[in-house]
């Protein structure tokens, strides 16, 4: 299965047609192709990061579902709403992610994703991209190894994040090296105090000693703060 | 057809080892399979942008080769390799390009060179354009029927072909977004082109560079020398 990212700079006065045009038409437009769903629906929390940007990921079921999807767009029943979503962003910067094989999340039972965008409450994810300057796997490793083992030996009520899925690039289709962790926020007073206390950041105490060995690793990556829309199909 | 396009910032004290991995390794280990093959390496043509930098375009059949393919990098036989090219270059930046109706048919995959043989260099100017919002269709539209034509007119300015017009597959890169790799057939009308300011005929109304600015004003253009080993050159 492949997990198309795209992170799209919607042009401000659009936004809301941008965020309509996704729920009430896009996603069960996706949704006519058994291979192919929309699952988040993601807004750059504001305050932390860029205006008007949105995330996206599509699950597709296979190779056959990807180019598909290329050609609806290109000259197919997703023609004119491509353009229409074209409209109402400057640009939209995408690539295909694979799970790797410690993750969480590898398929998405497609059926069974929703497609009518009923309301539900807002959720928040932690998205980590990393950028190692070694190889890619001995980064992979570090994060298995000392993050995502340790993070899951935490207790819940000292749990900051729920990491569900670990991505790495799919070839050719973005940066390499670059891997990417998909953390769902489950205790915002734990958050507000990442944000806030000098002693959460301190190497050498959280989680373990993983930041100050990462540093051999990399010394570069950036999280974003992204918020579910309410209807975003998962959560 | 898929084109797998990669810009490479290769470390510098590797460069050659980084060339054999591709020239020894890469391009063979594809031609045990039919999925795919290594069509073009070029590098970015010294004193006309960033050093040590290049770029490789792999053909692939179609999207379950492409996902084949992609899987075997990420945790199958190709694995070691890719970790090793990771050591011989900074970073890679890959997108996923499928032709324009009116590009011209690349070489079936089978008749794809894999042997390296040695030729001679060609110089290829790689242009990448970005659409305004929502004129995709309409510049590719535009593109084929008044760009692509000019090149081949008897006072063309430029003395080059398109040979592969591509846009870039969604989810596998920047969009809208158009790249054309256009080969030289002459070096003086570039020479030209870099010491000479466009002449009024060539940017005045009535002209492509003027039409085309109701579709877009911002590209990119790379001058990209083929390897002398390069399958496509």
């Amino acid at each position: 299965m492949l997990f198309l990212h795209e992170t799209h700079r919607v042009a401000g006065r659009h936004a809301a047609d941008f965020e309509a045009l996704l729920r009430d038409e896009w996603m069960g437009a996706l949704a006519r192709s058994d291979g192919t769903r929309l699952l988040w629906y993601l807004n750059h929390a504001m305050g932390s990061g860029p205006a008007y940007e949105v995330v996206t990921v599509t699950a597709l079921a296979d190779g056959t579902a990807w180019e598909e999807l290329g050609g609806r767009m290109r000259e197919g029943d997703l023609a004119g709403l491509s353009v229409r979503l074209d409209s109402y962003r400057h640009e939209v910067e995408g690539k295909l992610l694979l799970p790797v094989v410690w993750s969480a999340l590898q398929e998405v039972d497609l059926a069974s994703v929703p497609t009518e965008g009923a309301p539900h409450d807002l959720s928040v994810y932690m998205q980590d991209t990393g950028w190692p300057h070694a190889p890619l796997d001995e980064y992979l490793e570090l994060w298995d190894r000392d993050y995502w083992r340790i993070m899951r030996q935490t207790p819940p009520e000292r749990k900051l994040l729920d990491i569900q899925a670990c991505f790495q690039v799919a070839h050719g289709s973005g940066l390499r090296p670059e891997a990417i962790l998909m953390q769902k926020v489950v205790n915002f007073s734990t958050l507000g105090r990442l944000l806030t206390s000098a002693e959460e950041h301190d190497p050498a105490t959280w989680p373990g000693t993983y930041m100050a060995k990462g540093l051999e690793i990399r010394d570069q990556w950036e999280s974003k703060l992204l918020r579910t829309s309410s209807w975003s199909p998962l959560w | 057809m898929l084109f797998v396009h990669e810009f490479h910032q290769v470390v510098g004290t590797q460069a050659a080892a980084f060339e054999a991995a591709y020239r020894r390794e890469w391009m063979p280990l594809l031609a045990e399979g039919d999925d795919a093959r290594l069509a073009w390496y070029f590098d970015l043509a010294h004193g006309s942008g960033l050093a040590y930098r290049v770029v490789t375009v792999t053909a692939v059949a179609n999207g379950p080769a492409y996902v084949r393919l992609a899987e075997r990098l990420a945790g199958g036989d190709l694995r070691s390799w890719a970790r090793r090219l990771d050591g011989l270059q900074h970073r890679s930046e890959g997108r996923v390009l499928t032709p324009l109706p009116w590009s011209p048919s690349p070489l079936p995959m089978a008749e794809i060179p894999t042997d390296g043989e040695i030729g001679e260099s060609s110089l290829y100017m790689e242009d990448t354009m970005w659409p305004f919002p929502g004129k995709l269709r309409e510049y590719v539209e535009a593109a084929g029927a008044v760009y692509r034509p000019s090149l081949g007119a008897e006072k063309a300015r430029m003395h080059m072909d398109v040979t592969l017009g591509a846009e870039t597959m969604p989810g596998a890169g920047r969009s809208p977004e158009v790249t054309l790799l256009q080969r030289l057939s002459s070096l003086d009308p570039l020479i030209s082109l870099l010491t000479q300011d466009l002449p009024p005929e060539v940017t005045g109304p009535g002209s492509w560079m003027h039409q085309a600015l109701d579709l877009r004003d911002r590209w990119r253009s790379r001058l990209l020398r083929t390897a002398p080993w390069s399958p496509l050159r």
